[in-house]
């Protein structure tokens, strides 16, 4: 496990580097922002610590830089106890967790474990559901028959075989599938209806059930 | 009345059987665009199989190549095919063929949905057509195989690319060539299912 670390305090990033490389993780300490943006794109990191109040660069702008270029590296962040504000705006800007300061090392090793396990399931290449076989990587899914899906697809795909026990509104799907990108209901349906159809295409045992405007759920047949 | 070659008496019947049928397929599909507005098919093609390429089938097959052989061994010595826009207007083609008078199924494939493992899509057909004319075990009506092969336009391109391949002798990265493939003919049918989705959405909203 690398981990990239930035903060300002001398004496905590050197007490903190320490500790997680008794415990088995690769470091790469910095002290600031920029530091922290540089590394990431140069190097790749299982999972990122920054700290919120740093010099030249602070991390939650260090954070949405990262993200800006595309990476998921899941992210944890380490701010003051009363910045309410700053706790928000970093979990906005892309981060995936925070702790506040102090911290104990046990919560901080914890925490990076628990990234560490989602991670795992970010990077599921092949999900199934009765004879459903959907390749993330590849943007396939296969059953009988083999049909490539667009990148959108691959996402509602995954979210609904992510929630095959209930029922994911419109709302649920535009949150989860289309972040905050301009789109409505009917572009819900209009996607649902693509995967209906390639679902049937590729003779999958498996449809999404629900109407136009009402809740959608895959179910096996 | 020309009797040489491989299908020698019969070539001429061939020949007619072919232009009833592709004829008939032109009748249902002037009727369908009549009451539709819309073509049922985007073109239609037609060969009698050369006979040399029918020489090579029935060697393959370790059979004579003579004219009863090449008559009853050989499915596809008529060969029809019908290239359509959209997915839909192919079982709607097939179900229309099924209809003509005079014409059985012997056996059709469902390729399109259940692609061969290249990633090949079509639907086929082998028809058993009777004529009026005597066919090669001396029977009146004389009956005769006709194929047809349907499919998408998308599907009549990847098939093209296909074909160029299997008759090369050495192509170089093969490998990766027909994984690409196979990856196209995916990536095809996937396009050819939305449009047919969209279609039907926007049929749905008039």
């Amino acid at each position: 496990m690398k981990i990239l670390f930035a903060e300002d305090e001398t004496d905590l990033r050197e007490v903190v580097t320490a500790y997680l490389e008794y415990q088995g993780y690769h470091v790469k300490a910095v002290s600031n922002g920029r530091e922290a943006v540089e590394n990431a794109a140069s190097d790749a990191y299982d999972t990122l610590v920054l700290d919120v109040m740093m010099p030249e660069m602070d991390g939650v702008t260090a954070i949405r830089k990262i993200r800006e270029t595309g990476n998921t590296t899941p992210a944890i962040f380490l701010t003051a106890k009363a910045e309410v504000a700053d706790r928000v705006e970093g979990l906005d800007a892309g981060a995936d967790d925070y702790l506040t300061k102090p911290f104990s090392m046990e919560e901080l090793s914890a925490r990076l474990r628990a990234l560490g396990r989602r991670k795992r399931e970010y990077k599921v290449r092949v999900m199934c559901f009765g004879n459903l076989e959907l390749d993330t990587e590849a943007s396939e899914i296969r059953a009988l028959n083999t049909i490539g899906l667009a990148h959108r697809e691959v996402r509602l795909l995954s979210c609904l075989l992510a929630n095959t026990d209930r029922e994911m509104t419109a709302e649920d799907l535009l949150k989860e599938v289309w972040n905050n990108e301009p789109a409505d209901a009917e572009t819900v349906w209009m996607y649902v209806s693509f995967l209906k159809a390639k679902l049937q295409s590729v003779q999958a045992n498996v449809t999404i059930e629900g109407d136009r405007n009402h809740s959608f759920r895959l179910k096996e047949f | 009345m020309a009797q040489t070659g491989l299908y020698g008496f019969f070539r001429e019947t061939m020949q007619q059987i072919m232009n009833r049928m592709t004829g008939q397929i032109e009748e249902y599909g002037r009727a369908y665009e009549a009451a539709h507005g819309e073509k049922l098919y985007e073109h239609l093609i037609c060969r009698i199989k050369s006979e040399e390429s029918a020489r090579e089938k029935l060697c393959r097959l370790g059979q004579t190549a003579d004219t009863w052989h090449a008559l009853r061994s050989i499915t596809d010595t008529i060969g029809i095919r019908i290239v359509c826009l959209f997915i839909d207007d192919v079982y709607e083609n097939v179900r229309q063929i099924k209809s003509i008078p005079g014409c059985s199924v012997v056996r059709e494939k469902d390729y399109i949905h259940n692609a061969k493992p290249n990633g090949y899509r079509s639907y086929h057909m082998i028809l058993e057509v009777e004529a009026d004319e005597p066919d090669v075990d001396g029977n009146t009506p004389g009956h005769y195989y006709v194929e047809i092969q349907l499919r998408t336009i998308a599907m009549d391109t990847w098939a093209a690319l296909e074909h160029e391949i299997k008759y090369k002798k050495s192509i170089e990265n093969q490998e990766l060539i027909i994984q690409e493939l196979r990856r196209c003919a995916n990536e095809l049918a996937a396009c050819d299912v939305s449009m047919q989705t969209l279609k039907r959405i926007i049929r749905e909203g008039e």
